[in-house]
């Protein structure tokens, strides 16, 4: 294994991790499931190669430079993305999952039907401007935001949403707000991650956006463990070499795969970080929780042996 | 009355398809009282608590606070106003500590912007230190600060009744709903709770209407009450005129079991 | 106007093949209130069963159809043991079924993949291809027969979920599985009798899927538009699952025949979102309020 081919592999990661990340806010951290962000990832790609292809080129392009497509591209999902949720949001549970995945389906056999974009044959002459290190930053920008968003009342209201619903809004939360916000920065996530995989694949075609797509960024996320920034991390970067690892056995690696999920779901549904962060902080706040429960079993037991106290 | 009205609650109706579940209820929360509703299972009582707080909306009638109609608004921004709650079941943040359910519901008190959190700048450094200052003063208070780092879901049944309503006070309400916060507590327990809704309308200069099926608590705090049957109101008054009135006497110990025993 | 009742015919079969997958996503649905993604995988393997039976086994007709039937009834059992059970267990909340049926259905995709191939495979010739003529009209031998065994297969289904024990049962699960429990009903039992019912129909809409398209480890996808139909009528709902897929088949297949095969798909898609912006609920399912 040289180098050029690891690095391949870590910059696949890398981009899967920007998407993870965002849907890591909505589904980890507010608690709503999205079977429709691979859709976000297809406008994101679409909007990003049309922004930064050249003219010349067919489907022609603007020719503008690369950040620009990266804006262009998160902006165009954020954007659709508020759509979606004025209509989708206020469904309850497993109907809000069911829409998204209508959605995301709708949005890619859209491009499927639009020939300025190359439709269903797909768009080949992206340029290849996603080098290493201008996914590097990008990781790491999108983990910091990440991080100082729910460190702050915008990230708490957000896990009061996914905690109690009613609670929250009793509690003077605009639940609708909270949720709406969640899911327009996810999908600038998913947005940006698509112009990113856009120009890393330098082709892109609307069947690389499918349903499959959307699952693997849910799993990934579920598998990293639901609430922990960290686990989304190393759930993008495990999930994605692991099948590239895997490349050997060819046709059976999907097999184990799937087997993979089942097996995930039924013994540790918690997945990797289960919530916690691999952050000194995230340690420190671990370890509190575990004494605290230590010792409030040490006083309930003194109480009950010792009778009345307080 | 010499007191203000805080919460005005008029001919208030409800109807869930065939059933009416609240029948023209009216009756006054004055500004610093506390104010007890109880009537057996399925009399209303919650159901006027959701249409209270802007859960459920009123088939009819009006809900007035401070004057001001209430009835058209999302319970986030009741909630805004100053009305808070507790749950007959239990609605803490479940997995967050017993500190950062507290934090969560302090978020009315800061108002640094979404910008400002992300880059972390002066504003939002220093909201956020007196945010955790409040909390921590609020758990003092409340006793629950020894608990402060426990997962919410492991704390003791009582304690999380108590957490809830140390959630509630976050808020800086004006008016305090509280649904049933004596059940499945023994009479010591509730007796300690009874002290605390005294000492929280004086500590907190606030209003409490409280649901209960616990006699005791009931005589023993509220001022006024108000007790329905069947979604009406069949009396109102102190204790002592609410406890001689035969209607009462009929509605607990002709139909309900529970409350004849407590 | 021949071509209208043309297609209206094709509608009718191709919405009755959606009704047999439907009815097993809504069955579930029902009883467990999760989405079974699972259930698109079960109907590819018995498009497969029935083909393998035809070919390899040289089995009369009558023969495959009831292989792949009963082979699909153990598969779906054989998921809801190993996928869900667990969870049933734990009472783990609804996603974690979903995501569970997206990784049995990846594993069902991808075991064929490997072990059968990915080429497209054509039934052989079982009915004539010569239409039957009725004045002007010209009806597909294979598409009346479609539509005539799944009526009889949905309403047999429908007789038993009525007049059964066991089909009783699976009503009154439907409105509280928990009081169920608790009067006495053994729910793993009504829970595996779903799972078995909507396996065993959706070997029979495989077969029919294979015979009026072809066979391919993928069909599981296209049974995403069971799965809207379902949506489309009332989740867990039977009449609505019904309903919902002859809507859906007659549509698409206007669509198709008058404007462009192109927006076949899409216009599914666009129902499915019409539907949970107008009434989330569909056609005829139930409506819920939450208590507070």
């Amino acid at each position: 294994m040289d180098w050029t081919y690891i690095q391949g592999i870590l910059m696949l990661a890398g981009i899967n991790m920007i998407a993870v990340l965002g849907l890591s806010l909505l589904t980890g951290f507010t608690g709503l499931f999205s079977f429709g962000h691979a859709g976000f990832m297809a406008i994101g790609a679409y909007v990003g190669a049309w922004i930064s292809a050249s003219p010349t080129s067919t489907p022609a392009g603007l020719g503008l430079p690369f950040v620009l497509a990266i804006v262009g591209g998160g902006v165009a999902a954020g954007a659709v993305s508020y759509f979606i949720g004025r209509i989708s949001l206020n469904l309850k549970g497993d109907y809000f999952c069911i829409a998204t995945l209508g959605f995301g389906e709708a949005i890619r056999l859209i491009f499927n039907n639009v020939n300025r974009f190359g439709g269903a044959r797909g768009w080949p002459g992206v340029p290849g401007k996603s080098t290493f290190l201008a996914i590097l930053v990008a990781d790491v920008v999108a983990v910091l935001f990440l991080a100082n968003l729910v460190k702050s009342r915008h990230g708490r209201n957000m896990i009061a949403v996914r905690e109690e619903e009613l609670a929250a809004q009793i509690a003077g939360i605009d639940v609708f707000r909270y949720k709406m916000l969640s899911l327009i920065i996810s999908a600038v996530y998913a947005g940006v991650a698509g112009v990113f995989f856009a120009h890393y694949m330098t082709f892109i075609q609307p069947k690389m956006f499918s349903l499959t797509k959307s699952t693997e960024l849910t799993i990934i996320v579920i598998f990293g463990g639901l609430g922990s920034i960290s686990g989304s991390v190393l759930g993008a970067l495990v999930l994605t070499a692991l099948p590239e690892i895997l490349r050997t056995f060819e046709m059976w690696r999907l097999v184990f795969y799937g087997a993979a999920v089942i097996l995930i779901m039924v013994s540790r549904p918690k997945g990797l970080m289960g919530g916690m962060e691999l952050t000194p902080s995230g340690i420190r706040k671990m370890v509190a929780e575990r004494n605290a429960l230590r010792e409030a079993k040490a006083r309930l037991l003194a109480e009950a042996q010792g009778g009345e106290e307080e | 009355m010499t007191v203000a009205t805080l919460l005005r609650v008029h001919e208030l109706t409800k109807k869930f398809g065939g059933l009416t579940a609240v029948d023209a209820v009216s009756f006054d929360v004055p500004e610093g009282g506390i104010v007890g509703l109880i009537g057996p299972n399925g009399a209303g009582k919650t159901t006027i608590f959701n249409l209270i707080t802007g859960v459920y909306k009123p088939t009819s009638g009006s809900i007035e606070f401070r004057g001001k109609s209430i009835v058209d608004l999302e319970p986030f921004r009741i909630a805004d106003m100053g009305i808070t709650r507790t749950f007959q079941n239990i609605r803490l943040f479940k997995n967050l500590s017993v500190f950062d359910n507290v934090l969560t519901a302090c978020h009315l008190n800061a108002n640094y912007s979404f910008a400002e959190a992300i880059l972390r700048l002066p504003r939002f450094r220093a909201q956020e230190k007196l945010l955790m200052t409040k909390a921590e003063n609020l758990l003092d208070i409340m006793g629950l600060l020894g608990y402060k780092d426990l997962i919410a879901s492991n704390l003791p049944y009582g304690l999380q009744r108590r957490l809830e309503i140390v959630r509630a006070l976050a808020l800086n309400p004006s008016l305090l709903l509280l649904d049933e916060p004596a059940a499945g507590m023994n009479p010591d327990e509730t007796e300690q709770l009874m002290r605390l809704i005294a000492r929280i309308r004086n500590d907190f200069k606030l209003s409490v209407l409280v649901i209960e099926h616990h006699m005791d608590l009931i005589m023993g705090v509220c001022e006024h009450i108000v007790v329905l049957n069947f979604g009406e109101k069949i009396a109102q008054g102190s204790a002592d005129e609410v406890s001689k009135n035969p209607q009462v006497i009929e509605a607990y110990l002709g139909t309900s079991e529970e409350a004849a025993d407590a | 106007m021949v071509q209208f009742l043309q297609q209206l015919i094709n509608g009718l079969s191709i919405g009755s093949v959606y009704a047999l997958m439907a009815v097993g996503y809504s069955l579930v649905y029902s009883i467990m209130n999760f989405s079974n993604f699972a259930h698109g995988g079960v109907i590819m393997l018995g498009a497969y069963f029935g083909f393998f039976g035809l070919t390899l086994l040289k089995l009369p007709f009558a023969l495959a159809f009831l292989l792949a039937s009963i082979g699909t009834f153990f598969v779906a059992i054989l998921v809801e043991r190993i996928a869900y059970k667990p969870l049933r267990e734990r009472r783990a909340p609804f996603l974690y079924f979903i995501i569970s049926a997206m990784g049995a259905s990846i594993l069902l995709e991808n075991l064929v993949i490997a072990t059968i191939g990915p080429t497209f495979r054509t039934y052989p010739e079982v009915f004539s291809k010569a239409p039957i003529e009725l004045g002007p009209l010209a009806i597909g031998r294979l598409d009346l027969i479609i539509f005539v065994i799944s009526a009889v297969s949905l309403t047999l289904l429908i007789l038993f979920i009525d007049k059964t024990k066991l089909g009783k049962a699976i009503q009154a699960a439907s409105y509280n599985v928990k009081a169920c429990a608790l009067m006495g009903v053994n729910t793993d039992r009504v829970i595996l009798t779903v799972f078995g019912l909507g396996g065993f129909l959706a070997g029979i809409a495989g077969v029919f899927f294979g015979m009026k398209y072809t066979v391919y480890p993928q069909i599981g996808n296209i049974t995403t538009k069971s799965f809207i139909a379902a949506v489309f009528g009332g989740l867990g709902s039977l009449p609505g699952a019904v309903l919902g897929s002859i809507i859906l088949g007659i549509i698409e297949t206007f669509v198709a025949g008058y404007l462009s095969s192109q927006f076949r798909d899409l216009i599914a898609f666009v129902i499915l979102i019409a539907v949970l912006v107008v009434r989330p609920t569909g056609i005829m399912g139930k409506v819920t309020e939450d208590k507070a």
